[in-house]
């Protein structure tokens, strides 16, 4: 039974990691209605920043991380300004390609900035995992999973309840109406550009502290797509549910299914997961039912 | 007047008659290298380490022999699908007699069409249960990564003096059909010897594990006493520091291209693989005073060796090794003016390629009809991270015996 729980638990927070990471794409995909592609390289790229702040030049972590954060709302802002503040008013598969185009520009563009090598990522968390009874609990997972519940509750809020974020909200809806409505679909563009790129290398502190990080690190973002699209990708709060769903259903699948059949079902699992809600409910759990008028 | 003219003309004869002998015919190598890629990091060793092993062949065997060889780089990103758009380039640009590849990519794209084309491929890596067939064109210098790990498994249940099964668990990724080829290699060999080898469990986890702490405990609470992991740093990382939220030491046995001081740069400090090993079929790149090594110095000093004394460019220099002592046999057999790519695959299948050649790079190297690795006579070497350096724990284990897979 505490085997059971175990899986579970560690299963839930990292569901909860992805669930962060899925913010990402969420937060961008409710304000510009892009899926960005490039949301894993985006996670690099914030990783590779906490690596050069911390490990490179060896800066403290409480000047380096904070410094790290700026750095990447700096980036989700120029990638807004240099290329999607033209793309307003354009097809959103002219908007997706810019996103694949991203994807192998930031590539490069960490390649040149970096270089190829695999680098050591600062222990941001302790290694010594939490320990309650039977039950183990590695602590950047824990203390992961308590940040993203906190994130995904204040996003949520602030999307639902405060001015800002209702702009932000009428702009995911429709941007001519909120144009119509004085409200700046650039700005919000901008801003969601902003937040997804901090998301992401908040995403990179939590799933890289202690490890190494190069470019297998961006696997993540493929990984946190089943559960934005589970949650629908509209909502915030949603995602912390679906990321805990997929993340329990992949833990189990991964202790119990795994060494029985002698392979990785446990990694492809959520991608089933993932085919069946767009069979059944392609809006997800909690996405947005939109009903058009002909 | 006439005497002159006589000896003018005698002269001009016997300049004539000894330009054949001096001439030199020139062939291609084609180098494919992953510039930007995966393994982009590594290139500039191993590249660098083909590059001066061709000068240093053209300057000091093949002058003598009438034989230079031309080599061109082309990047081929790690992709096989890449690799195959290049190919028909590469060969009608480049006629190579002989082509040196990275990984998996080259060896999946070309081992189909290489027969029809008549080019052999010369790959630095260990070899793979999926390509063992016979006839092949894709040639390993080294046992399969499988083979590798059993000749460690089985040394060190011995220095050890493990009385029963020694306990393993090998942590793998689908990410990449070599790395289940390894895990499937030792499924093979550990139910093949079950007295000795108990494989407790294969763990198979992402390229970039998210945490591994729960699988870790869970095969040492089945008694695991080595850790194999084969794949990538990153996944070595991601078990080491697993073991130390643990609090446990079981060491971890790693493989070439993910071997102890590349994970140890991975992880921040060669200090954190403390009593972990390594284990590959050709030299390491201790700091020991070693023949391999001897030869590096000479490369480095005369030709131009751009490369480290790493991992990379010691699987770099292992293939150009064994491809030119093949086309050296090959233009010794056929003459220096006849060398094709038909002929070097003979020399390889046909020459035992001695340690020597190699400079004790590589074990000797004798191919057979039957698969594209040596299957006898192979052995490896074994590294070890103890007092904080990085040492030579045992030269030349042989690799013991493993059926197809």
């Amino acid at each position: 039974m505490s085997e059971f729980l175990n899986y579970t638990i560690n299963g839930a927070l990292i569901g909860l990691l992805y669930a962060l990471i899925a913010m990402g794409f969420i937060v961008i995909y409710r304000a510009s209605k892009v899926f960005n592609f490039a949301q894993g390289e985006l996670v690099v790229f914030g990783g590779f920043v906490v690596w050069w702040m911390i490990t490179s030049i060896g800066l403290p972590y409480w000047i380096g991380i904070p410094l790290a954060f700026v750095a990447a709302a700096l980036f989700g802002f120029a990638i807004e300004r240099i290329f999607f503040s033209r793309l307003v008013g354009e097809s959103v598969f002219a908007m997706v390609m810019v996103t694949i185009g991203l994807l192998i520009l930031l590539r490069g563009l960490i390649l040149v900035l970096f270089g190829p090598q695999v680098r050591p990522f600062p222990i941001i968390f302790p290694l010594q995992p939490v320990i309650i009874g039977d039950i183990l609990i590695p602590r950047s997972l824990f203390i992961g999973g308590m940040i993203t519940i906190v994130v995904g509750l204040g996003l949520s809020w602030f999307f639902n309840r405060t001015r800002p974020g209702l702009r932000m909200t009428a702009v995911a809806e429709d941007h001519q109406v909120a144009v119509s409505m004085g409200i700046s679909v650039k700005r919000s563009v901008a801003f969601a550009w902003i937040l997804g790129s901090v998301l992401s290398t908040l995403g990179a502190i939590i799933f890289l502290s202690g490890k190494s990080v190069s470019f297998l690190a961006s696997e993540i973002g493929l990984a946190a797509l089943p559960v934005a699209l589970l949650a629908g990708f509209e909502s915030i709060a949603g995602v912390l549910l679906a990321g805990i769903i997929v993340g329990i259903i992949q833990g189990l699948v991964m202790a119990y299914v795994d060494p029985v059949i002698g392979g990785s079902v446990g990694n492809v699992f959520p991608f089933i997961i993932m085919l069946v809600i767009l069979f059944i409910r392609p809006t997800g759990m909690f996405g947005w039912k939109m009903v058009e008028r002909v | 007047m006439k005497m002159f003219a006589r000896t003018v003309l005698a002269g001009m004869a016997t300049l004539m008659l000894a330009a054949p002998a001096q001439a030199q015919t020139t062939y291609n190598i084609a180098s494919l290298a992953d510039f930007t890629g995966p393994y982009a990091d590594v290139m500039k060793d191993l590249n660098g380490a083909r590059h001066s092993a061709v000068a240093w062949w053209n300057a000091e065997v093949g002058k003598d022999l009438g034989v230079q060889l031309k080599m061109k780089d082309y990047d081929h990103r790690y992709d096989a699908a890449q690799v195959a758009s290049l190919w028909p380039g590469i060969k009608a640009e480049l006629n190579p007699i002989i082509a040196l590849g990275v990984g998996a990519p080259d060896a999946t794209a070309l081992q189909g069409r290489l027969p029809a084309d008549g080019i052999p491929l010369i790959m630095s890596t260990a070899g793979y249960g999926f390509g063992w067939k016979s006839d092949p064109w894709v040639f390993n210098p080294r046992s399969t990564y499988a083979h590798e790990a059993a000749a460690f498994l089985e040394w060190y249940r011995k220095q050890n003096n493990v009385s029963g099964a020694l306990k393993v668990a090998v942590f793998s990724s689908e990410a990449s059909p070599a790395y289940v080829d390894i895990a499937k290699g030792l499924r093979k060999y550990a139910d093949e010897n079950k007295a000795t080898i108990d494989l407790v469990e294969i763990v198979y986890t992402e390229v970039q594990p998210t945490d591994l702490t729960t699988q870790v405990n869970r095969v040492l609470n089945k008694g695991a006493q080595v850790l194999d992991v084969q794949t990538n740093t990153a996944a070595v990382v991601a078990v080491k520091r697993a073991l130390q939220a643990l609090n446990k030491k079981v060491p971890i046995v790693m493989s070439s291209h993910n071997g102890i001081t590349a994970s140890a740069s991975a992880i921040g400090g060669i200090a954190n693989l403390e009593g972990d090993y390594e284990v590959y079929g050709m030299a390491m790149p201790t700091d020991e005073n070693t023949k391999s090594r001897q030869f590096y110095e000479k490369l480095k000093s005369q030709y131009g060796m751009k490369g480290g004394w790493t991992v990379p460019t010691v699987m770099g220099l292992n293939q150009t090794l064994v491809a030119l002592r093949a086309v050296e046999a090959a233009a010794k057999k056929s003459g220096a003016a006849n060398v094709t790519g038909r002929g070097v695959r003979e020399a390889l299948l046909s020459t035992t390629i001695t340690s020597e050649q190699t400079f004790e790079i590589l074990s000797d190297v004798k191919y057979t009809n039957d698969a594209p690795f040596p299957t006898t006579g192979a052995t490896v070497n074994i590294g070890i991270v103890k007092g904080g350096k990085y040492i030579t724990a045992a030269p030349g284990v042989a690799v013991p015996q493993i059926g197809k897979w």
